[in-house]
C-alpha cells in the first residue's frame, strides 16, 4: 500500500507521462505540418500546423481537470520560453528574410495570436478577469506585507 | 533520411529511459507496478497492442495483396474487446480477493493444475521470444528499407532491442507500461498522418479512385464465397482470395488470442480499479482501433508504397510512415517480451526455485530475466527471421485455446480441470497441425498431409477452438460434479455474491447475447457475404445503386459501428468495464495440488536439487 505522499508522487508522475503521451505525438503532427508549409511555400499547411497545438491544449485542460493537478511551473516555463522563441523567430524572419512576410506572416502570426487567446480565454473562464491579471502582476508582489499571506485576508497583497 | 529516422529512434529511446527513471525515482513495485497502473495507460496500450499485435506491416501487406476480404478479418478487434471485457474484469476481481496475482497462477491455483500454470507460461514465452522476435526483424527491415541500407537490418536488431531493454530493466513493469501507452498515441496519430498526408498530396488515384491494386484473379472488392472445399495453403490455394466469410470469421479470432495472450491478462490484472477498462474497451480498442484497422488501412494499402513517395514530398510524413510499422513494432515486443520475462520469474522463479527472496531480491531477479529474455529475442530476430516467423504464428491461435479455461474461471463453475487440459490438449494439437510448424515437421520426418495451412479456408484458431471446446462439453458431462468443484465455487460465490452482472430489464441478458450473436453472423460470419453487393445491387431494386464506394467497405463499416454499440451495451450496461475497488473482499482459496509457495511441483525440487549438488 503506497502512503498519502507517495500516492500523490505517483498520481503526479502518471499526469505527466500523460501530458507528454499527448504533446509528443501531437508536436509531432504539427512539425509535420508546418515543415511541410514551408518547404512548399504554402501558407495554409503552417496554419493547419497550429491546429494539433490547440488540440493538444485543450487536450491538457482535460487531462488537468480530471487529475485535479494544475499546470506545473515547468509547464508553464517551458511553454512560455517555447512561445517567445516562437516570437522572435518570426520577428528575425520578418526582418531578414526576403518574401516571407509576404507569404507566412499571415498564418504564423493568426497561429500565435489564436494560441495566445486560448490561453487568455482558459484564463479568464477558469481564473475570472482579475484573477488572472493577478498571476501576471509580478509588480504588486515585489513588496508584499506579512499579514497579507493570511486566509482571511482574501489575497490583498 | 537516415538522419530523421535515427532522430526519430533516439526520441523515443531516450523519452523510454526518462519516464522509466522517473518511475524509478517513486520506487513502486517493480514487477506489478504496485498492482497499480493508471487506467488511461492500460486503455491506451490495450487498444495500441490490439492495433499493434497482428503486425500493422503484415496488414497493410496483406490488404494491399488481396483487398478488403484482407481487412475484413480486423472486425475481431470488436471481438476481441468483447472477450477482454468478459475476462478482464473478473480476473481483476480475481487477483485482489484470492491473490492470484498471476495468470498461470490464477488459472492453476483455481483448477488446481500445475500443467495448465506451465501451458501458461510456455504460451507467455512463446509471445515474448518467436513472436516479438518476428515483428522486431520485421521492423529492422523497414528501417533498413526506409535508410536506403545506411542502418543494415541486423545492428537495428541489436540496437532497438538494448533501447527497449533499458526503459523495462530500469523502471519495471509501471514504465513498460507507460512507455507502450505513449507508443499506442503515436502510432495512432502516425497512421492519421499518414493517411492524410497521402490522400492531401499524391495525386495518383488511392482508394476512392482506384480501389487497391491486386494480382489478377483476386477479389478485392468482395468475399470470396462462404466456405471453398480446398486443402489449404501450401497445398491449393483457394479462388478470388482466401478470406471467405468463414476464413473472414476464423481469422477474427486471432484479435481474441490477442486479448487473451498472458500479457495482456497480467495488465488487466495489475490495472487500477475504476470505469477506464469499460470507456477503453469501446472507445478507444473496438471504437478507434477498429476505425483505424477497418477504414483507415485500406486507404494506406491502396496508395502502395506510400513510405518512399512521402518522403520524397514531405520527408517527415514519409517519417510518420515508417513509424507506422516500427513503433507499433517496438510496442508490441516490449510490451510482450517484458511481460514474457516477469512472468516466467514471478510464476516459476520465485515461488519455486529461490523461494524467500527479499524485495530487493525479487527486483534483481526480475531484471535478470529482462536481460536474459532481451538477449534471447535480439538473438533469434537477428539470426533466425524465418524460424521465428515460423513459430511465431502459432502464437496467436495458440492463446485462443485458453477461452475454455478463462471462461470456466470467470463464469462457468462447472468446467473442470480435466476437462480444460483435455479441450487445451487436442486443441493446440490441431492448431499445431494446420499451421507451419507442424505441417514442416510432420511432412519432412514421415510423409505428405493430405492438407496444408487453414484447410477449407479455415483459420487454425477455429480449428483448435473447435475442437477444445467440443472436448471441454463432452468431458464436462463427467466432471462437472468431481471432486474438486468446491474448490472452484468459492471463487463463483464471491463473484456471484458481489460482482454479478446485473440482469437489467427482463430477458436484457437475452437480448444482449441474442444481439451479439446475430451481429457476429452478419458482420463475421457467413452472413458477411451479403456485404458483397447488399449496398452496390439492393436485394429489393432493380439496378445497381451508384454508391461510389466499394459495397464491402460499407458493410463492415456498419457493423463496426453497430459492434461499438454492443460493446457499449456490454461494458456499461452489463458492468463489465467497472471495477470498484471497495467491493475487495478477501477469500482464501488454497491451491488443491498443495503448491502453494511451499512446496515446489517434484519435477522442479529434483531439476533444482540436482543442479545444486552438482555446484557443490
Amino acid at each position: 500500500m503506497n502512503s498519502p505522499h507517495q500516492s500523490g508522487t505517483i498520481n503526479r508522475l502518471d499526469r505527466h507521462a500523460l501530458v507528454m503521451a499527448v504533446w509528443l505525438p501531437l508536436g509531432f503532427v504539427a512539425l509535420t505540418l508546418i515543415h511541410r508549409g514551408f518547404a512548399a511555400g504554402q501558407g495554409w499547411w503552417v496554419a493547419a500546423g497550429f491546429a494539433p497545438l490547440l488540440l493538444g491544449f485543450a487536450t491538457h485542460l482535460i487531462i488537468n481537470a480530471v487529475t485535479g493537478i494544475s499546470f506545473t511551473s515547468r509547464e508553464v516555463s517551458l511553454a512560455l520560453s517555447g512561445y517567445a522563441l516562437a516570437l522572435l523567430a518570426l520577428v528575425f524572419s520578418v526582418l531578414l528574410t526576403p518574401g516571407f512576410a509576404t507569404t507566412f506572416l499571415l498564418p504564423v502570426g493568426a497561429g500565435m495570436i489564436v494560441l495566445a487567446g486560448a490561453v487568455i480565454f482558459y484564463m479568464v473562464t477558469s481564473f475570472g478577469l482579475r484573477r488572472a491579471f493577478d498571476l501576471f502582476d509580478v509588480i504588486r508582489d515585489n513588496n508584499p506585507r506579512r499579514s497579507s499571506r493570511l486566509p482571511h485576508r482574501g489575497g490583498r497583497k | 533520411v537516415t538522419f530523421l529516422v535515427s532522430s526519430a529512434l533516439v526520441v523515443l529511446a531516450a523519452y523510454g529511459l526518462y519516464i522509466a527513471a522517473l518511475v524509478a525515482r517513486r520506487g513502486v513495485g517493480f514487477g506489478d507496478g504496485g498492482a497499480d497502473i493508471p487506467g488511461w495507460a492500460v486503455m491506451f496500450s490495450l487498444a495500441g497492442l490490439m492495433v499493434a499485435g497482428v503486425g500493422v506491416g503484415d496488414q497493410i501487406a496483406l490488404i494491399g495483396r488481396y483487398g478488403l476480404q484482407a481487412a475484413h478479418p480486423a472486425m475481431g478487434i470488436v471481438l476481441g474487446s468483447m472477450a477482454g471485457l468478459l475476462v478482464h474484469k473478473r480476473l481483476w476481481v480475481a487477483a485482489r480477493v484470492a491473490g492470484l496475482a498471476t495468470p498461470g497462477e490464477a488459472i492453476g491455483r483455481y483448477y488446481g493444475s500445475v500443467t495448465l500454470r506451465v501451458l501458461m507460461l510456455v504460451l507467455a514465452l512463446l509471445f515474448a521470444l518467436p513472436f516479438a522476435a518476428n515483428l522486431l526483424s520485421g521492423a529492422a527491415q523497414v528501417i533498413n528499407l526506409a535508410t536506403g541500407g545506411a542502418i543494415p537490418r541486423v545492428p537495428a536488431v541489436w540496437v532497438m532491442s538494448f533501447f527497449l531493454f533499458l526503459p523495462a530493466v530500469v523502471g519495471g513493469w509501471r514504465a513498460i507500461i507507460l512507455g507502450t501507452a505513449f507508443q499506442a498515441a503515436l502510432l495512432a496519430v502516425a497512421i492519421l498522418l499518414t493517411v492524410a498526408m497521402g490522400e492531401g498530396l499524391l495525386i495518383e488515384p488511392g482508394f476512392f479512385n482506384g480501389g487497391i491494386p491486386v494480382a489478377e484473379g483476386i477479389m478485392w472488392d468482395s468475399i470470396p464465397g462462404v466456405i471453398q472445399p480446398v486443402a489449404g495453403i501450401g497445398k491449393v490455394m483457394p479462388q478470388g482470395g482466401i478470406f471467405t466469410a468463414v476464413g473472414v470469421g476464423s481469422t477474427a479470432l486471432i484479435w481474441v488470442g490477442l486479448m487473451l495472450s498472458p500479457g495482456m491478462l497480467y495488465l488487466a490484472q495489475t490495472a487500477r480499479g475504476g470505469t477506464s477498462g469499460g470507456f477503453g474497451a469501446v472507445w478507444l480498442t473496438a471504437g478507434l482501433g477498429g476505425g483505424l484497422l477497418l477504414v483507415v488501412l485500406p486507404l494506406l494499402a491502396a496508395r502502395g508504397n506510400l513510405m518512399e513517395k512521402l518522403f520524397e514530398i514531405a520527408p517527415f510524413a514519409g517519417l510518420g510512415a515508417v513509424l507506422v510499422t516500427v513503433v507499433g513494432a517496438q510496442m508490441t515486443v516490449a510490451f510482450m517480451t517484458s511481460s514474457g520475462s516477469i512472468l516466467v520469474t514471478r510464476e516459476i522463479v520465485l515461488p519455486f526455485v529461490l523461494p524467500g527472496l527479499s524485495s530487493r531480491g525479487q527486483r534483481l531477479a526480475i531484471r535478470i530475466a529482462l536481460a536474459t529474455g532481451f538477449f534471447m529475442l535480439a538473438i533469434i530476430a537477428a539470426f533466425a527471421p524465418g524460424l521465428s516467423a515460423v513459430i511465431g504464428s502459432l502464437a496467436l491461435p495458440l492463446a485462443v485455446q485458453l477461452l475454455p479455461a478463462l471462461l470456466g474461471l470467470c463464469f462457468i463453475r462447472w468446467i473442470s480441470r480435466g476437462s480444460v487440459i483435455a479441450g487445451l490438449v487436442f486443441g493446440m494439437l490441431i492448431v499445431f497441425f494446420t499451421e507451419p510448424p507442424g505441417l514442416i515437421l510432420f511432412e519432412g520426418l514421415f510423409l505428405e498431409l493430405p492438407w496444408g495451412r487453414w484447410p477449407l479456408t479455415v483459420h487454425s484458431a477455429a480449428w483448435g477452438l473447435g475442437f477444445n471446446a467440443g472436448v471441454v462439453l463432452l468431458a464436462a458431462i463427467f466432471t462437472a460434479r468431481g471432486s474438486e468443484r468446491a474448490h472452484r465455487d468459492r471463487l463463483h460465490d464471491e463473484f456471484s455474491a458481489r460482482w454479478s452482472i446485473p440482469r437489467g430489464w427482463p430477458s436484457g441478458r437475452a437480448a444482449l447475447w441474442s444481439l451479439t450473436l446475430i451481429w457476429a453472423f452478419f458482420a463475421l460470419g457467413p452472413g458477411a457475404i451479403l456485404g458483397n453487393t447488399f449496398f452496390s445491387r439492393p436485394v429489393f431494386a432493380q439496378g445497381e445503386a451508384a454508391l461510389g464506394l466499394p459495397a464491402l467497405w460499407v458493410w463492415q463499416l456498419l457493423f463496426w459501428l453497430i459492434g461499438i454499440a454492443l460493446t457499449w451495451w456490454l461494458a456499461h450496461r452489463s458492468r463489465l468495464g467497472v471495477t470498484d475497488a471497495r467491493l475487495i473482499r478477501s477469500i482464501d482459496l488454497p491451491d488443491p495440488a498443495g503448491y502453494d509457495a511451499v512446496r515446489a511441483p517434484g519435477w522442479i525440487a529434483s531439476g533444482i536439487g540436482r543442479l545444486t549438488e552438482r555446484t557443490r
